[in-house]
């Protein structure tokens, strides 16, 4: 930011005001507004807002660039190995995700009211800045809060549970090192959260995002809980309704690519009545279930919570079981009263093979 | 609109005025290329416009959460809670119900709902310190008319309650006084009041608690089954409408729910929230139960419980979700006095 103002690229005249109202160099101008460089230099308006966005446009290096290289297969693959994903502390869905919640794409989570969907995306939100040497990604997490549902003291149960965890493997000095740096407050330092009240100022929040992330380039994760919500509310225009949610989900699913972070999304279920029957299903309609890359349904079944993969490029369907605890989100505890309790169990004798 | 105030190149706004966009939302809500198209701007431009309209229309810029447990940001995280106005009650909720959100109360009559509403009703005029906020009550009557002899009964024995507080300022306080009823018998009178009165009485001041008692009685008596989706849309606006109240002004909504039995065994189209031993299930369905932040249900328990040489049926109330509490319930007596929890030790003792 050392460039002398005559070496910028702008027209003579322009140059001539400005370096007799004073400005030497670059980084003089580069914190000034509009219409005050327009008053202090005697430049016009439209003159000055070229300038100063000259200025910032040459500060940042350009990312777009690498989006239009073209890239092999092979160098997807290592890309995409390098970059991780967020693990959950829930072994079973690790493994049926493949990992965790993989960076670089985007998740949606839907799922009942109760059943889990906000404290799995807390967790998340704790577990991305587990530090490198334990295995995670020491990263930082946008929270983007529209229902309200975020209350910080979740957070901290969180974070305090997950500190204890990483203390209990702490082995090599490296990670006894990372551990001292490792404490609640470091932990909710690095969860940003936006709240949202309603659809204009959620698009508005994802216009921003591109500014905020260069600001903040160790963000690997973005919540949004939930979409549903303020899009359920007050709309009567239904295919205006589609036509903004694609636009959302497209800029999200850029936003995970260039700044390989990944975005976890929420959704509610709604009632849908087919052939007299009725079921269950994520709300927001049809084509909303193309927006996500993969799909998680969180839902009851009697007593147990249950957590299905739905729909994944590269896992199989499957489902597992979780519970939530004071913790946060876990395995759920190997099941003696499955096996004994139910009624019908001398009917399946393999059952006890498997487990 | 004044575009102006943006700090945008004045060519730029020009091209937006030549378009006819009257507000950031109409800007909002139309995507980069269909804004090109419209405008005749540049990519870049467009950009630029979009990132000045949204930052124009974001109210806060993001804060982390340490900042939020510090109370640094009052607006997004009170950090306090409005009390139960009984210790143990107050430790199953973690201290009382958040300010912001919706928190539901379902049970079948004579569970003792309303004694409820009626208690939080008067300890919301309490100082802060005390669990209060200092501030009055307004409480929506759909079903029957107003308890109001028992809310007399409540206040004159407040300090039998709440031993915690000193006299004097339960005694310096017209209780009475601060709590506002409102009587709704259909829902268009529901809806005017929640969108018209209501929103006067919390932005004076006179009232930081909403009551709703109850929700389930319009909504269930005016729909027929058939109406399914009409009511989920009547639903979702009457919804919309607390929740931004209790956000903008940071007033707990209370909203009492009946309950529906269950009829039949397990089916894929209802939700029952891991209750499954339970005979009844919150009314309204999911379209409800997803603009609800904490929901509470209460049930009758056989059995007698003592206090003082008085007996009553003991009720559970339990949490049946909140994001920050985890799933637990604790019994509690309905007395002159009002409600109060039972400690767990208290029943061992027995």
């Amino acid at each position: 930011m050392h460039r002398t103002v005559p070496s910028l690229p702008l027209a003579p005249s322009v140059k001539v005001k400005l370096i007799n109202a004073g400005f030497q160099v670059a980084s003089d101008l580069i914190d000034m507004r509009p219409l005050q460089l327009c008053k202090e230099a005697g430049i016009s308006q439209e003159e000055a807002v070229e300038v100063l966005q000259m200025l910032r446009d040459d500060a940042q290096p350009h990312q777009q660039r690498a989006a239009t290289e073209s890239l092999t297969a092979l160098d997807l693959l290592h890309h995409e190995q390098t970059l991780g994903s967020i693990v959950t502390f829930c072994s079973g869905l690790d493994n049926a995700l493949g990992g965790g919640v993989p960076v670089g794409k985007t998740t949606e989570i839907c799922g009942a009211p109760g059943v889990g969907k906000t404290q799995l995306c807390i967790q998340l939100a704790v577990d991305v800045q587990i530090p490198v040497c334990f295995g995670g990604l020491g990263g930082k997490a946008l929270y983007v809060d529209t229902e309200g549902s975020f209350l910080v003291q979740r957070v901290s149960d969180m974070a305090e549970a997950a500190v204890q965890h990483c203390t209990l493997l702490a082995e090599d000095t490296e990670q006894k090192q990372a551990l001292e740096e490792l404490t609640v407050e470091k932990i909710l330092s690095n969860l940003f959260l936006v709240r949202c009240h309603d659809y204009v100022e959620l698009l508005a929040e994802v216009y921003l995002l591109p500014d905020f992330l260069s600001e903040h380039p160790e963000v690997r994760l973005i919540v949004i809980d939930s979409i549903a919500f303020p899009f359920r509310h007050d709309f009567e225009d239904l295919s205006q309704r589609t036509r903004l949610l694609n636009g959302l989900a497209q800029q999200l699913i850029q936003l995970a690519t260039q700044h390989s972070l990944a975005v976890v999304l929420t959704n509610q279920m709604t009632t849908r009545v087919s052939n007299g029957q009725s079921k269950l299903v994520p709300a927001l309609g049809e084509s909303w279930g193309h927006a996500a890359t993969q799909r998680l349904i969180l839902h009851w079944e009697g007593l147990r919570r249950l957590a299905s993969l739905y729909k994944s490029p590269s896992q199989m369907e499957a489902t597992i079981q979780y519970q939530i605890t004071v913790q946060g989100f876990r395995d759920a505890p190997d099941e003696p009263r499955l096996a004994s309790s139910s009624g019908n169990y001398s009917k399946r004798p393999r059952m006890e093979d498997l487990s | 609109m004044e575009w102006e105030q943006f700090e945008l190149n004045p060519r730029i706004i020009a091209a937006v005025k030549k378009a006819n966009f009257r507000s950031s939302k109409e800007i909002l809500c139309v995507s980069g290329p269909d804004l090109q198209r419209l405008t005749r701007l540049s990519k870049t431009d467009v950009l630029r416009l979009h990132c000045a309209v949204a930052a124009a229309v974001r109210k806060t810029s993001p804060v982390t959460a340490l900042q939020l447990i510090r109370g640094e940001c009052p607006v997004l995280e009170p950090g306090h809670r409005l009390s139960l106005a009984c210790p143990v009650l107050d430790g199953l909720m973690r201290g009382g119900l958040p300010l912001r959100g919706i928190t539901e109360l379902a049970g079948e009559s004579a569970a003792g709902k309303t004694q409820f509403c009626l208690q939080l009703c008067l300890s919301v005029q309490y100082p802060e310190e005390n669990g209060g906020l200092n501030s009055g009550a307004v409480y929506i009557c759909t079903e029957d008319s107003f308890p109001i002899k028992r809310l007399r009964q409540l206040i004159t024995q407040q300090s039998r309650l709440r031993p915690d507080l000193p006299p004097a300022l339960i005694h310096s306080r017209r209780l009475t006084d601060s709590v506002y009823i409102e009587h709704a018998s259909d829902l268009e009178a529901l809806q005017a009041c929640v969108s018209q009165r209501v929103p006067v009485l919390l932005k004076r001041g006179l009232v930081r608690l909403v009551v709703v008692d109850s929700v389930a009685a319009l909504f269930r008596s005016e729909f027929q089954a058939d109406e399914a989706v009409q009511r989920s849309r009547h639903l979702l606006a009457f919804s919309s409408t607390l929740h931004r109240l209790s956000h903008a002004y940071g007033a707990p909504v209370v909203c009492v729910n009946q309950v529906t039995d269950v009829m039949d065994g397990p089916n894929p189209g209802r939700c029952d929230y891991g209750l499954v031993g339970s005979k009844v299930l919150p009314a309204l369905g999911i379209a409800w139960a997803n603009q609800v932040m904490v929901r509470l249900m209460l049930t009758r328990v056989a059995g007698q419980v003592k206090s003082d040489c008085r007996s009553c049926a003991p009720r559970k109330l339990e949490v049946v979700f909140a994001p920050h509490l985890p799933r637990a319930s604790c019994l509690c007596g309905v007395w002159e006095e009002g409600v109060r929890g039972i400690p767990d030790d208290a029943l061992h003792d027995e």
